[in-house]
Order: structure tokens, then C-alpha cells, then sequence
């Protein structure tokens, strides 16, 4: 169908403008000396020398990971059910639910963040709530807690509409011809729906991952500096102090090493389908 | 099924586009005068801190001079400076004063003609002729003010503020309490002060003393590195100890009667944002009568009397410490006092403070 | 069978309260009459007024919208095409897709946004709403590619070939034969790409310009201090849209009523 693969040029060429471009410049930025606005063009390897050389930078990078990782864990454990029955309703309740879970991400996030901040603050709704029935007020604001909970209430609904995508529609007949071979409703999910909606569950990782790690308005906001995640350290270079060259450096260190993750995880996922 | 989605989806979207297309029909000309004859232009270009100006100041400009103001707003001068960077072009920046230094020195700035703007004669003497703009050849100032402690009269003892200045924040009897900025400039002023050093130093021995001096905070206190969330918690009580620009202090004070301000005895730092006109501004013209409008008195009345931020025009400073700011200390900043200081431009060490205080905030 | 029902309608409204928790919170206190955000003083409509009276607010109402629904439209298109075109593309050219397609989403907004600004900034571009919509289009494509392609994996390679020996033209055949079975991927990706555009600011700051702003940006440059006024803007928002879905179920219902 060589037809249809001449669809993608248009792309080819769009992203070769827009996406590529730009990250060029950034590419540049990184691996020269400093220079705002105009570009120097004397090359080096300083700004990547000076992130592997200082423990600091490297040990942020570790935490930003491991918070995008528990945040992904979380919105798949919370996801799936929801993505699971709402395939499971009637279409029409299905696509109310959905929009439902949609409507909120239309706030904006800023709005939302401070709501959580309301919510979750010392003298806030849920430790009115504990403080009415004689339970002892819980620090939650300025948390690791926090920042984890705002991610996820931002992150979650794509993994929802992105499993909800692949389960629904699904190949009625299959769930049926496993029941009928005598299959529980278990095994016939272990061994046919949850196969079938594994691309769902990988593209709402990538969707609730990517952003996580790089995140950087929900640590601000629900950590108070408490939580000093690579996104933030990148928006303070690339502003405040106004070092691009570092802040693009940085960045490209980050996109490198979660780009080569990534594809060693399909890797490592096709080979063990084959 | 899905057809009705999107039926369901598009059918949001018309109401909501309904309800925005009742955008903007009344702006209509009064055609008295033409300002692209007068001016050479009619559209004015300002770039300004969010909620920074009076209810209606834009807009009654617009009518006085029968011109369009596109009203843009930043966050912070890092901001603004990095959208210049990007070739954006402005009539008018109101930055602060060390970033007005910097556009300065980096030669982004059109000399004013004061000529033009004979309201200057009305400011307030404590913000003519700044160390940076000595003659006032680039800035005039907008709004100015101090750095200083906000606290909870109801929790926080004002002998232990007044004595103790800014090492309150490391008296472990407020742990838990304390707000701060998240924002290496400010957290590293009130370390260096602390310290009875210069905040503009570049003496790296004096900045690793701040820098433990700041750890020595975090160990004591645990503080929240906050921005603007400080205003709505220090009104509310959510925290009862914080450091505050004094224009905000006022807000907190004029609705939290517990709350005092203090300007530490060490000294602090006296601020102050000025309206510029960037080197590439096509409406220099108009841009000067901007500036001229807003030193009117009434003008310069109501910006501040709505924001809080201390009014750079003395008369309505005056007017307005015994009106609407009666009784609120933060709206007087301190004037003449010999450790206080201004905001120098030190792009050395600009790399030095941000290092230092992202390891603040590592530290744990 | 009845206690399976009963654990996913607890499941599902638990989760419903947790998305709306937040939603609630923010609708109580844009009837605040004091500007905090965390104390309650008293009802008023106060910042409904001011949301009215406010026409740089208005104006952003208006762009956001406008902007959403273009950028929605076309990254929905072209991504879609572009996805089922990569499928039948060389693997080599399918990698280097997948892998471009990946930076918008995992960079730091910061860092697209620098590289957009830079980038019309070195071609002379004036800012301002074209700038801002082909950015939003920019980072909105590939959530859409990212939603569709799960789809397009399952999807059966003889559909077409079956399609087209029935004598269907390859335009007729992508109509009507591919693209319904990727309904559920695109509607899920339209979605995205809609609350994406929606929503954005740090992008949309550095890549505007002219006075053209969205509600995003009104948002953040306005929270310098604490401004209910937004609050305001967002219940109507949220009311509207669940309005629109309120009168869509109601219709839908008689419609169907009435075919029996």
C-alpha cells in the first residue's frame, strides 16, 4: 500500500520544520559556550561535563525518575479499573463518563493546583474534616505526597482515555470464544483482554511519564521547594538565570537517556513477544 | 455511538463559541483626534507585571488619546527580559530597577526626553535619580517600596522580630511557620543582611556564609518556598512568619489586622519598577505621553490605591497614607536609612547565586 | 453479576470524586467576597462582575476557544493521516517519526517553548496569533499520533485489500473503512489535543504576541496576586459544558423514546 505511505510526508516535512528545527537550536545552545539571544558557535562539552560532575544535578535527575515512575504506577492502578468498567457499560454512559473525566483537565491548571492547595493545607477542607471527628491534623501540603497526588489527578485521564481507546470496541467474540472454551472470567482476562489493551497501556505511559518527569508547575506549587525535580531545575536555568546554554544541556541529557529507555523497553518488549 | 460524541463535542464547542463571539463590539473611536498624525501611531504596546495598574487606567487612556493599548503581562523581570530576547517589540517595560540596569547596559533602552513628561516633577524624592539611572535618562520609576518581615502579631512575638530582624527565620520556635521566596535574588538579600554584609557583594567568602547561613534556615525552620501563595496564606493564617515585598505587605495588612510588618534594622532592600521605552519601540511618542498619564495624580491615585504598591508620585503617596493605607505600615516604606540598599545589575555572579540556591533547595 | 455492578459503581464514583473535589472547591470560592483562595468569607458575585467587565479577559475567552478548536481540528487531520501512513512506511522512516514525535512530549515546556520562539524569532516572524496557533498544532499532533496508533496496530492489514478489490477507491476506503475502526484512538486523541491547547500557557507565553493572549497566560500573569476572577471564569466553563452534555442526554433520550 505505497499509496497510503505518502500520507505521512506532509508530516515528514511538518515536524522536519517545527519540532526538529527548533530542537536544533537547542542542541546548539548546549553544546556551546554562553551566549543569550545570539548563538557563539565556540563548541565544547563543558555544560554536559559540568551536570556529570556535580552529584547535585544527577541526584535530582534520579529523584525527578523516580517520582514519574510512581506517579505512572499509580495512574495505571487507578486507570485500568476505570478505563475497564467503563468499557464494560453501555456506550452512551461510557462516552458521558468519559467526557466527565475530560471536563476537569479544561480547568486550568493553575486553578486546580490551588484548589488541591485549599484541600490540602494544615487548616484545609480534609484537615477540618479529620480535626471534626478528633483525628490529629496530618501534614499532606508541601509533601512529596502532594506533588505525587497533583501529578497524578493531572496525568491520570490520559491513561484512561488512552486504555479506554483500546478496550473499547474491542473484539467482542474473543471474550465470548474464551468463556466458551470454559475459560473463567479471569483467565479470559489475563490471557485476552489484557493483551489486547497492552498498546493502550503503553501509549498512556508514555502520555503520563514524559510530562511527569519534566514537570515542573506541580512541584513548585504543591512542593514548595521542597521537591527539586529536573523540570524545575531546567525552567530555573533557562529563566532565571538565564544561562541556555546549561538550562538546553540539561534538558538534552534528560531527552537522551529517557529516549534510550524507552526504546530499550520496546526492545525488551517485542523480544519477548517474539 | 461515537458520531453523537462528536456531535455532543461540536455542540460545546458552538455554545462556547457563541458565548465568546459577544467579544468587543463597543470599542468604538470618539474621532476627535487622530493619533496616527500626532503620534505616528495608534497602537501602544505595554508590557507590565500582572495586577499592577488601576481599574481603569488602560482603558481611560485609551479614550483620553483615542489609541489601542495591547495590555501583555509577566511574572517576574527573568520573564520579561527572556520574551525581549525572543525579538518581541514593546512601547513600554515597567522592570525593576536592577533589570532596568541591565537593559541599560546591554543598550536595549531609548533615552527619555523629559521634555515630555513634566509630571516628573511630582515624585516622590526618595526615587529621583536612583544609583542606576542617576538622572533619570532611561526609567522613571512606577511603583517602589522595601523587602521586609511580615508576621502574626497573634503568634509570632514582636520583640523576638525587632530584635532578631531576619535570623527570626532560624529561630526554631516558628518552625513550621515560616513562608519564603522562592527566588535566590530575595532569599540571598536577606542572608547577606543578616550577615551585616552588602547584598550587592561579589566577595564569594561573604555569599558561602550566606549560603550557610540559608542552610542553617532550612535546618531551623523548614520553610515553604513559596511566590505568591505567601499573600493568600499570611491573610488567612495558614503561616504566621514570612518575608514580603512591603506592596504586598499592605494588601495582607488591610485585611488581616494581626498582621505588622517590619523592615529589619540591618538593613534591606529598597526596590522600585520604572517605566522604560525599549530601543525598538516604533511609538515613542505616545509612549512618552503614557508615561506623563500615568504621574498624573489621579492616575497614579488608583494604580496604587488598587494594587497596594506605594505610589512613586508623592502627592498621591500622601493622599493615600491617610486614606485608603491609613494605619497601614507597609505602605510607608522606609526612606534614608544607611544599611538599606537597591538592586545592583552583577551579571558575574548571577551563576554563582542560582547554583548556590538550588542547593539550598536540595538540601534536605 | 450484581455485586460486580455494585464494586464498579463504587469504584467509578469514588474516582468521580476525586476529579471533582478540586472542581467544587474552586465553584465555592468563586462566590467568595474576600480574594483568598482558602478562607471563605461570605457569598458574592463580585468576580463575576469583574469577569464581565474585563474585556483583555473576554478577548482571551475568545482566542482560547478559536485556537482550541483549529488546532484540535487540524492535528486531529494530519495526525491521523500521518499515523495511518506511517503504518505502510519504510521502518526506518517509522523510527525516526515515532522517536521526533516523542520530544514535544517529553521536553520541558520551557524547552519547546525557547526552541519555537528562537526559531520565528530567527525567521522573522511577527508573534501573535499564527505563531501562537501553529506552536499549539505543533505539540497537539502528537498526542493524537500517540492515541491512534494502538489502533492502527490492531487494525486487520486484508480490511483494505479487501476493500479495494470490492472496487472502493483508496479515499473511500481510508472514509469508510479505516477510520471507523480507529474512532475510538481519534476521539481520544481529539480530546487530548483539545485540553492540550487548552490549557497551555508556559508555550503559548513565549510564542505570542501583539496582545493576543489566552486564558492560560491571563491566569498566571494575573495570579501575581490572588484573583478569584478566574474562578469564576472556570465554573462558567465547567457549567456550560455540563449543560451542553445535560441537554445532549435529555435530546438524545426522547429521540429515542419517540423511534420506538
Amino acid at each position: 500500500m505505497k499509496l497510503f505511505s505518502r500520507l505521512v510526508h506532509p508530516y515528514v516535512v511538518w515536524i522536519s520544520i517545527f519540532v526538529l528545527a527548533p530542537m536544533l537550536l537547542i542542541v546548539l545552545y548546549a553544546t556551546t559556550t554562553s551566549g543569550n539571544g545570539t548563538l557563539t558557535l565556540q563548541f565544547t562539552a563543558d555544560n554536559f561535563i559540568r551536570f556529570f560532575s556535580d552529584e547535585l544535578f544527577i541526584n535530582v535527575l534520579i529523584n525527578s525518575l523516580e517520582i514519574a515512575v510512581i506517579t505512572t504506577l499509580i495512574c495505571i492502578a487507578i486507570g485500568y479499573p476505570a478505563a475497564y468498567f467503563i468499557s464494560k457499560m453501555n456506550a452512551k454512559q461510557g462516552a458521558i463518563l468519559i467526557l466527565l473525566i475530560t471536563l476537569p483537565m479544561l480547568i486550568n491548571m493553575l486553578v486546580r493546583t490551588n484548589a488541591w492547595i485549599g484541600i490540602l493545607s494544615d487548616n484545609g477542607v480534609i484537615n477540618n474534616v479529620l480535626g471534626f471527628f478528633g483525628f490529629e491534623e496530618v501534614k499532606m501540603m508541601y509533601t512529596r505526597f502532594a506533588v505525587i497526588l497533583g501529578m497524578v489527578y493531572n496525568f491520570v485521564p490520559f491513561m484512561i482515555l488512552q486504555i479506554h481507546a483500546s478496550l473499547s470496541k474491542m473484539d467482542k467474540s474473543l471474550v465470548e470464544a474464551s468463556n466458551d472454551l470454559g475459560a473463567n472470567r479471569m483467565q479470559t482476562f489475563l490471557k485476552i483482554t489484557l493483551p489486547l489493551s497492552m498498546p493502550g497501556v503503553i501509549s498512556g505511559i508514555t502520555l503520563v511519564f514524559l510530562p511527569a518527569v519534566s514537570s515542573f508547575f506541580i512541584p513548585k506549587l504543591l512542593g514548595g521547594g521542597s521537591e527539586l525535580l529536573i523540570g524545575n531545575l531546567i525552567e530555573t536555568y533557562f529563566i532565571t538565570t538565564g544561562d541556555w546554554n546549561f538550562g538546553s544541556a540539561i534538558s538534552l541529557i534528560m531527552a537522551i537517556i529517557i529516549m534510550f529507555s524507552m526504546y530499550l523497553t520496546k526492545k525488551v518488549d517485542k523480544g519477548g513477544r517474539d | 455511538m461515537k458520531n453523537k460524541v462528536i456531535v455532543a463535542i461540536s455542540l460545546c464547542l458552538c455554545v462556547g463559541l457563541v458565548f465568546a463571539g459577544m467579544k468587543i463590539f463597543d470599542k468604538g473611536t470618539s474621532g476627535e483626534v487622530d493619533p496616527m498624525e500626532v503620534y505616528g501611531c495608534d497602537t501602544l504596546n505595554v508590557y507590565n507585571w500582572g495586577e499592577y495598574v488601576g481599574e481603569n487606567t488602560i482603558e481611560d487612556f485609551e479614550k483620553e488619546y483615542n489609541v489601542k493599548v495591547n495590555y501583555t503581562l509577566f511574572g517576574s523581570n527573568e520573564e520579561m527580559y527572556t520574551k525581549l530576547l525572543g525579538g518581541d517589540k514593546y512601547d513600554i517595560l515597567i522592570p525593576s530597577d536592577y533589570m532596568i540596569e541591565r537593559l541599560m547596559n546591554e543598550d536595549m533602552l531609548a533615552p527619555l526626553d523629559l521634555s515630555l513628561i513634566p509630571n516628573i516633577d511630582g515624585l516622590h524624592p526618595s526615587v529621583v535619580g536612583l544609583d542606576y539611572d542617576p538622572e533619570n535618562t532611561y526609567s522613571v520609576p512606577y511603583f517602589w517600596g522595601s523587602v521586609g518581615i511580615v508576621y502574626d502579631t497573634t503568634v509570632v512575638s514582636q520583640e523576638d522580630v525587632e530584635s532578631q530582624g531576619f535570623n527570626v527565620f532560624k529561630n526554631p520556635k516558628y518552625a513550621g511557620e515560616v513562608y519564603l521566596y522562592d527566588s535566590e535574588r530575595d532569599s540571598f538579600m536577606m542572608a547577606l543582611k543578616a550577615l551585616g554584609y552588602s547584598m550587592n557583594t561579589s566577595d564569594l567568602d561573604e555569599i558561602n556564609e550566606a549560603y550557610e547561613w540559608l542552610l542553617e534556615v532550612k535546618e531551623a525552620t523548614d520553610p515553604v518556598f513559596a511566590q505568591d501563595e505567601i499573600i493568600d496564606g499570611m491573610s488567612t493564617g495558614a503561616k504566621a512568619l514570612g518575608i514580603i515585598y512591603s506592596g504586598d505587605a499592605a494588601y495582607i495588612q488591610s485585611v488581616n489586622e494581626n498582621i505588622a510588618y517590619f523592615e529589619p534594622k540591618e538593613g534591606t532592600n529598597i526596590w522600585s519598577d520604572g517605566m522604560v521605552i525599549p530601543k525598538n519601540s516604533t511609538c515613542g511618542l505616545l509612549a512618552h505621553e503614557f508615561i506623563n498619564y500615568n504621574l498624573e495624580y489621579d492616575v497614579a491615585y488608583n494604580n496604587s490605591d488598587m494594587v497596594g504598591y506605594t505610589a512613586s508620585l508623592e502627592e498621591a503617596k500622601t493622599a493615600l497614607e491617610n486614606g485608603t493605607y491609613d494605619g497601614i505600615s507597609a505602605y510607608q516604606p522606609r526612606e534614608n536609612y544607611e544599611d538599606d540598599e537597591v538592586f545592583r545589575d552583577n551579571p558575574d555572579m548571577k551563576t554563582v547565586f542560582s547554583e548556590l540556591w538550588i542547593k539550598v533547595k536540595a538540601a534536605s | 453479576m450484581k455485586s460486580k455492578l455494585n464494586l464498579r459503581k463504587v469504584y467509578l464514583t469514588i474516582l468521580m470524586l476525586f476529579f471533582y473535589l478540586p472542581i467544587l472547591y474552586m465553584i465555592i470560592f468563586s462566590f467568595n467576597s474576600s480574594k483568598s483562595l482558602t478562607k471563605f468569607t461570605g457569598f458574592s458575585l463580585e468576580w463575576y462582575e469583574s469577569l464581565f467587565t474585563n474585556s483583555t479577559m473576554i478577548e482571551a475567552i475568545y482566542y482560547t476557544i478559536i485556537i482550541a478548536v483549529i488546532a484540535t481540528v487540524v492535528s486531529t487531520i494530519v495526525g491521523t493521516l500521518a499515523c495511518i501512513g506511517l503504518s505502510k512506511s519504510r521502518k526506518i522512516l517509522k523510527r525516526f517519526v515515532e522517536q521526533v514525535n516523542q520530544l514535544p512530549i517529553l521536553n520541558p515546556e520551557i524547552v519547546t517553548a525557547i526552541g519555537l520562539m528562537l526559531f520565528f524569532a530567527s525567521l522573522n516572524i511577527e508573534k501573535g496569533f499564527l505563531t501562537l496557533l501553529l506552536s499549539h498544532i505543533v505539540f497537539c499532533i502528537p498526542y493524537v499520533m500517540l492515541s491512534v496508533a494502538p489502533r492502527i496496530r490492531k487494525l486487520d492489514p486484508n480490511l483494505l485489500d479487501a476493500a479495494m478489490d470490492l472496487g472502493a477507491s483508496p479515499s473511500y476506503a481510508l472514509v469508510k473503512v479505516i477510520v471507523p475502526q480507529l474512532m475510538p484512538g481519534i476521539i481520544a486523541g481529539a480530546l487530548i489535543a483539545f485540553t492540550m491547547s487548552f490549557d497551555d500557557f508556559v508555550i503559548s507565553y513565549f510564542v505570542t504576541g501583539n496582545g493576543v493572549n489566552n486564558i492560560s497566560i491571563m491566569v498566571y500573569t494575573m495570579s501575581k496576586r490572588v484573583n478569584p476572577t478566574i474562578n469564576a471564569l472556570s465554573t462558567l466553563i465547567v457549567v456550560t459544558i455540563a449543560m451542553v452534555m445535560f441537554v445532549y442526554y435529555i435530546f438524545d433520550k426522547k429521540s429515542k423514546v419517540e423511534k420506538k
